[in-house]
Formats: C-alpha cells, sequence, structure tokens
C-alpha cells in the first residue's frame, strides 16, 4: 500500500515538474508565444508542433521562440527566424509560391476539367442520340410494315 | 478520340500509383538544411578539451571539412566513431560539434566540464577519435543556427567557410560512398 502511494506520489511529482512555468509581460505576448509554438512544427518528431514535443531541438525551439517573443518581436519576425534555419518545412501553413501553387489549383483545374467534359458530351451527344434516335425509330417502323405485309399477304 | 479516352483512367491510375510508390522509398526525414550555401552562423565557442580556446568561423577557413554533430548520449553517433576514424586516417578533416543535452534543473546534475571531458575521452578511446577537434555547443545555439535537428547530423564546410552540405543521419560507408564523398571531393579541390 505505502508503496503503491509512494509511487503515485513520485508521478504527481513528475507531471509537476514537467510544466514550464513561462512569465510574460502581458496577454498578448501570452498569446503570440502559444500561437507560436503551436504552428510551428518540430523537425525531429514530425507531425509534432513544438509545443507537443519533447525532442531537444523543440525545446530549444520553445526557449528562443520565448526570447524572441519576449524580446519584442513580432509574429513574422520570428516565423522568419525559424524558417531562415529550418526552412519552410517548420511551418504548418505552407507559403504559397511557384511549387506550393499547385495545392491550391489543381483541384480548381479538375473541376474545370470535369464541368468541361460534361459539357462537351452534352454538346456532342444530344444531335448523335436523336440522329440514331430517329434512324432506329424508322427501321422498327419499316420492320412493323414488313411484319404487316407478311402476315396479311398469308391470310389472303 | 473514344480509344484515346478509353486508357485515360488506366494512365491517371498508374501516375498515381508511380507517385505512391516513390514516396515508400523516400526519407521524410530528409530535408535540404536553410543553411545551404551560406557561410557558417557567426559564433564564439569554446574547445571542449582546452576551454580557454575559442573557436569563431574565421579560424575554420583554410580547407574544408565535416562538421560532426554528436554526442555522446547519442547511441548512433558512437556507432559511426570507427568509420568516421577510418575516414580520418584516409585524410579527411573531421570537426565535432558537440551537442549537449538540456538540463533539468530538477533531475539533471548541474553540467560540469570536467565530467564530459572525461566521458568524451572514454568513448573516443573506445571507439576511435575522428576529430581534429571538438566545439562544444553547451546550448545548441550554433546548432540551432545551422538547423540542426538532432544527433547524429553532418555538414560539408568548404574553405571560404560556407556550408555546402547537409546530411541527416550516420555516416557508413555506402553514405559515404554513394552521397558525401563525391560532395567532399567536390568541395575539397582547391
Amino acid at each position: 500500500m505505502m508503496r503503491i502511494l509512494g509511487v503515485l506520489l513520485l508521478l504527481c511529482a513528475v507531471s509537476g515538474q514537467a510544466q514550464e512555468i513561462l512569465s510574460f509581460e502581458n496577454e498578448t505576448e501570452r498569446q503570440l508565444y502559444q500561437q507560436l509554438t503551436a504552428e510551428l512544427r518540430c523537425p525531429q518528431c514530425q507531425n509534432q508542433n513544438i509545443a507537443d514535443s519533447h525532442a531537444i531541438v523543440a525545446v530549444d525551439m520553445r526557449q528562443k521562440t520565448y526570447q524572441l517573443v519576449r524580446e519584442g518581436h513580432d509574429r513574422a519576425q520570428v516565423l522568419d527566424y525559424m524558417k531562415n534555419r529550418y526552412g519552410d518545412f517548420v511551418h504548418y501553413q505552407p507559403p504559397l509560391n511557384r511549387y506550393t501553387l499547385w495545392l491550391w489549383l489543381s483541384p480548381l483545374l479538375m473541376l474545370l476539367a470535369l464541368a468541361g467534359a460534361g459539357l462537351y458530351r452534352r454538346v456532342q451527344q444530344v444531335p448523335q442520340d436523336a440522329q440514331s434516335a430517329g434512324a432506329e425509330q424508322q427501321g422498327l417502323e419499316s420492320e412493323l410494315d414488313q411484319l404487316i405485309d407478311r402476315y396479311r399477304s398469308k391470310k389472303e | 478520340m473514344r480509344k484515346v479516352l478509353f486508357y485515360v483512367p488506366l494512365v491517371l491510375f498508374l501516375a498515381l500509383a508511380l507517385f505512391l510508390l516513390s514516396g515508400l522509398f523516400s526519407d521524410p526525414r530528409e530535408r535540404a538544411s536553410a543553411a545551404l550555401d551560406t557561410a557558417l552562423p557567426d559564433f564564439a565557442l569554446a574547445d571542449l578539451m582546452q576551454p580557454q580556446h575559442i573557436w569563431t568561423p574565421e579560424q575554420l577557413r583554410g580547407e574544408a571539412f565535416l562538421l560532426n554533430v554528436w554526442g555522446t548520449w547519442c547511441p548512433t553517433c558512437n556507432a559511426e566513431l570507427g568509420y568516421l576514424t577510418e575516414l580520418r586516417s584516409q585524410g579527411v578533416k573531421i570537426v565535432g560539434l558537440y551537442y549537449e543535452l538540456p538540463r533539468d534543473p530538477a533531475f539533471d546534475a548541474p553540467f560540469d566540464l570536467a565530467v564530459l571531458q572525461q566521458d568524451v575521452t572514454q568513448k573516443l578511446a573506445q571507439h576511435g577519435n575522428p576529430y581534429q577537434f571538438n566545439i562544444l555547443d553547451l546550448q545548441r545555439s550554433l546548432a540551432l543556427d545551422l538547423g540542426v535537428s538532432g544527433a547524429p547530423e553532418t555538414f560539408i564546410i568548404d574553405a571560404n567557410g560556407v556550408v555546402r552540405a547537409h546530411h541527416i543521419g550516420d555516416i557508413n560507408p555506402q553514405v559515404w560512398r554513394t552521397k558525401l564523398a563525391p560532395l567532399y571531393q567536390q568541395w575539397s579541390q582547391p
């Protein structure tokens, strides 16, 4: 019993220590720090932001972000600082440039292509259908006439 | 026209399959450092073994070298020491950038240079010493400026102090032969 209690106490101690206590000048700075650490991506343990990650590099990047925010740098400056070191990779929001343009453009192009193909089919097929339907109708009618003729000639 | 259209879905499918197949063999960790083709960032860091000596980028000019980010705490780094030592004996200049772990004030003993030096000396005696010297990056500030995401990582720096290549992960005979040796040769030409 005492041992379990001891382990529980130990766990509490660990989770208490894991909290970093950071002080900020004002609420805006705190929010900026929280926003930045949520938006910056950890280069080591991928698919985690630096706020979530315990990797050494994430710890360092958090520290740097804190330092820069406290020094009065704005959001764009901190992001630039990190991008200058770790590339565009480090920000979860990819920039719009000639490589990433296609991410936005390709769904639009596909939609346009679909609409174009639909329109093309409609324009092409309507007269064709009408023609072929007419021809079919005529064929059926002449066949019917033949049948009627045959029936009549048999009867006579 | 109709015949061509008939093959469009097949072609699209094959293109998608090829794209996804290439993804199977790509390394998501592979990414070029933003420091590539720029001069080494400014730093003034102490030598690991002779802490009174301060290294600056100017002192590293004159000869191309490998800057190897490592730490005794990192098993992969220890594993590559042997091969790097072999490279040193072939005339490759290798400088160590010692990547010290951050310390948790609640759990870790405060940083002690003598303990670290002893640890490093022992590790290098055990696996081989590939380094001309080691630069101690206690705060990992140079590592951050170089875009280091962990250890081991290796940079090729040319004679003018410009970062020319960045390799994430260990150096083994295959990586050296296929990737780094050609680059090193290219940038160590006088």
